[in-house]
């Protein structure tokens, strides 16, 4: 037996849903948003609740637990906060320079690892033993690694070799584009095909969906036809 | 002393010091500054968090000020103040039931769902209208892409086992070693940039005057 | 001649709002009424499920959800199909979470997953816990892989982790697994802390990220890779427990056949219409 707070969480969902797809119609309209405004204005909200409660968890409970030092987390937090105020600003650029400085060291000293030199490490492979597929596989990632890189080359003339490898090293980049375009493209439909999922699984949800979709709709059809489509949404 | 305070030279002299502390102790095995740099690490990401707060702020100085000039649409940016203010206060009166648990899910959820699942159809668009053969370069995009969407319908597979190794050998050498390049070159740009950032050429990134 | 031009021109010159109209005709029907289309398993796949089904009992597996909620839709059959695996398995699993949105997640998975807890006489505290959201930026997650209890004190529920099988855990050697679900940039700090020090690591990824991270599966940072919902329908499958993954794959196979056709017809009206009039101007 579905409760009436189920019934108003996927009548109220898949309303909001239907009118943020509303955009579709080609229009922007007030429903959409309606729906725009409230995913920023609750979504902003779920961020500061849990942000907040990450700075208690990592930065008051561990200061009570003993940690003192962590003291000066939280004073850094607020330095940062002067960057609203004009003639204290300064003040939040010393914060921001400490945040800097240690994550520019926290991302140096893995990116250069797992980015670059791994990557480098992995395309420079044996060529001449292994199976056919693999030999096949290797041959093909390493031509296709330098010759893409050089197709980027900005700062020297090219000519000669390097030109030919740029020329080829274009071709090889659209069949790249073409393979990662399909993947992109299953991955937004696996975003719909599960968002749809949602709202017909269990049954009893679909008339809610179909609901949704048609009074949306046709709010949105009413509101073109009668030229008022335009009146109440936000000004660009 | 003050005029120090807000110098370029001290806020360089911190952004190094903080960098040293992180960095060196990874590469040595001394305790206590591998400890010492642990904490400063904890630090920094407490301080992150405040950082949303500035977020929050240029929000709603935005909302308030489409509301006092009574712009097309004011009374959408009244509902996303609100809707900012009654989350945190539902949150206050509890995240597993109440209220805050049917924003989650009859609001949040859903809406976020959208966000993301309508590139879909704009994907989709894009392509159908914008895909055509007209010459060598775009007939390969083409065909690696409809050898590698026939490949994603696990239908084709199940009935033409012959496509999965074209498809794979497409994904795991051209898109791979493409994927690698844009690695490997971004990764150096972003090291350049960062020492860049460290040697004080690049102050707009702690917001102060400009480019050496 | 004239009704073929119109055909033609049709194919060239259709409203978009087509496209809309029958992709969400397209996806929604199967999904109303399955279609019961097979699948096919790719290795991929095969490989991540040896991965899961090679962790021991009373392994120690950070499994993270560095998901928004769309995302979640997205790859929930891969989450939940890894989640039964390793409570089969009997894992000591722990649950953190890296995005705001992704705190309403760990309830729903373990709800789905209720047999397999019940079975494996799960308890929270001593076989499993869920710490929430403890993965915000680089520098979280570079402190937790540094040291794990000047971190984390306390569960999502506010409730202390001392006395839960946590107090073993030190730094990154203590996990035998991080079980990554992802959409975006927390994965690349796991990677860059966890994985690269020695820890094993998987990552279930949206299929826009499948491209960017294969460079890592191939480099042998990653143990295994999942992707999409495709992977996590084939993980269904390998495991024999169909789910939403399966269910939707009928969908999956329509959406991808009505593209193809999309961009088929596009050419065809490309090249019998469109081109024809560019020549006659």
């Amino acid at each position: 037996m579905v409760d009436i707070i189920e019934i108003s969480i996927v009548a109220v969902g898949t309303f909001l849903a239907m009118a943020m797809f509303s955009t579709l119609y080609g229009k922007s309209n007030p429903l959409y948003s309606l729906a725009e405004e409230s995913y920023l204005g609750f979504g902003t909200g779920l961020t500061i609740v849990i942000n907040v409660l990450y700075i208690w968890k990592t930065g008051v409970v561990n200061i009570q637990a003993g940690d003192w030092i962590l003291t000066f987390g939280l004073i850094l937090g607020l330095m940062i906060l002067l960057r609203m105020n004009k003639n204290y600003n300064w003040i939040a650029r010393l914060g921001i320079a400490v945040v800097l400085g240690a994550q520019f060291a926290l991302s140096f000293r893995t990116l250069i690892f797992t980015n670059f030199i791994q990557q480098i490490s992995a395309t420079i492979v044996p060529l001449f033993t292994g199976t056919g597929t693999e030999l096949l596989y290797r041959w093909t990632i390493t031509i296709c690694v330098i010759v893409m890189l050089t197709f980027f080359l900005y700062t020297t003339e090219l000519k000669g070799p390097l030109l030919w490898s740029s020329k080829l090293g274009e071709y090889l980049l659209y069949i790249a584009f073409g393979a990662i375009f399909a993947q992109t493209f299953m991955g937004r439909l696996g975003l719909f095909t599960g968002f749809m999922q949602n709202y017909t699984v269990p049954p009893w949800q679909t008339p809610y969906l179909l609901a949704s979709m048609i009074i949306v709709l046709a709010i949105v059809i009413i509101l073109d036809r009668t030229k008022t489509i335009d009146k109440w949404i936000p000004e660009e | 002393m003050s005029e120090f305070l807000k110098s370029r030279t001290l806020q360089l002299i911190i952004m190094i010091s903080a960098f040293l502390i992180v960095f060196v102790p990874y590469f040595t095995s001394i305790p206590e500054l591998s400890t010492f740099s642990t904490k400063l690490i904890t630090i920094t990401a407490i301080a992150n968090a405040f950082t949303l707060v500035l977020a929050v702020y240029s929000q709603f100085r935005r909302g308030i000020n489409i509301v006092q000039k009574r712009r097309r649409g004011w009374y959408f940016k009244v509902w996303m103040m609100l809707s900012i203010v009654l989350m945190c206060i539902f949150a206050l009166l509890g995240q597993d039931t109440g209220p805050y648990h049917w924003v989650m899910f009859a609001i949040i959820n859903p809406l976020s769902s959208v966000n993301y699942g309508i590139l879909a159809f704009y994907m989709a668009s894009t392509c159908a209208r914008a895909f055509r053969a007209r010459n060598m370069k775009a007939l390969f995009l083409l065909s690696a892409g409809i050898i590698v969407l026939l490949y994603q319908a696990p239908l084709t597979g199940a009935f033409f086992p012959g496509i999965q190794p074209i498809a794979l050998y497409l994904n795991n050498t051209f898109a791979m070693a493409a994927a690698r390049m844009f690695l490997i070159s971004v990764t150096v740009g972003g090291i350049v940039f960062g020492v860049r950032v460290l040697l004080g050429q690049e102050p707009s990134v702690i917001g102060v005057g400009k480019e050496a | 001649m004239a009704n073929n031009g119109g055909i033609l021109k049709f194919m060239a010159e259709y409203d978009r709002r087509w496209i809309y109209l029958l992709i969400f005709v397209v996806v929604v029907a199967p999904l109303l009424q399955p279609l019961g289309f097979p699948i096919s398993v790719s290795p991929d796949t095969e490989v991540y499920h040896k991965i899961l089904a090679d962790v021991k009992p009373g392994d120690k597996v950070l499994f993270t959800l560095d998901t928004e909620f769309s995302g979640y839709m997205e790859i929930q059959s891969g989450i939940i199909a890894s989640m039964r695996i390793l409570l089969n398995r009997g894992a000591k699993i722990c649950v953190a979470v890296g995005h705001p949105e992704a705190t309403s997640i760990p309830q729903l998975v373990f709800d789905a997953c209720s047999a397999e807890l019940t079975a494996g006489g799960y308890q929270y505290g001593r076989d499993y816990v869920n710490l929430g959201y403890i993965l915000p930026n680089e520098s979280a997650v570079a402190a937790l892989a540094e040291d794990f209890h000047s971190t984390v004190r306390q569960d999502a529920k506010g409730a202390s982790i001392a006395g839960t099988f946590l107090d073993d855990v030190k730094d990154w050697s203590s996990w035998a697994l991080i079980a990554d679900f992802t959409t975006g940039l927390g994965t690349a700090y796991l990677r860059a802390h966890f994985a690269l020090r020695g820890t094993p690591m998987t990552v279930n990824v949206i299929g826009v990220m499948s491209p960017t991270e294969r460079p890592f599966y191939d480099s042998g940072i990653y143990k295994a890779i999942l992707n999409s919902m495709r992977g996590g329908a084939e993980l269904e499958y390998l495991i024999g427990h169909p789910g939403p993954g399966m269910t939707a794959m009928d969908a999956f196979t329509l959406g991808h056949y009505l593209l193809i056709g999309f961009i088929i017809i596009g050419n065809i009206g490309y090249f019998g219409y469109s081109r024809r009039q560019a020549k006659k101007t």
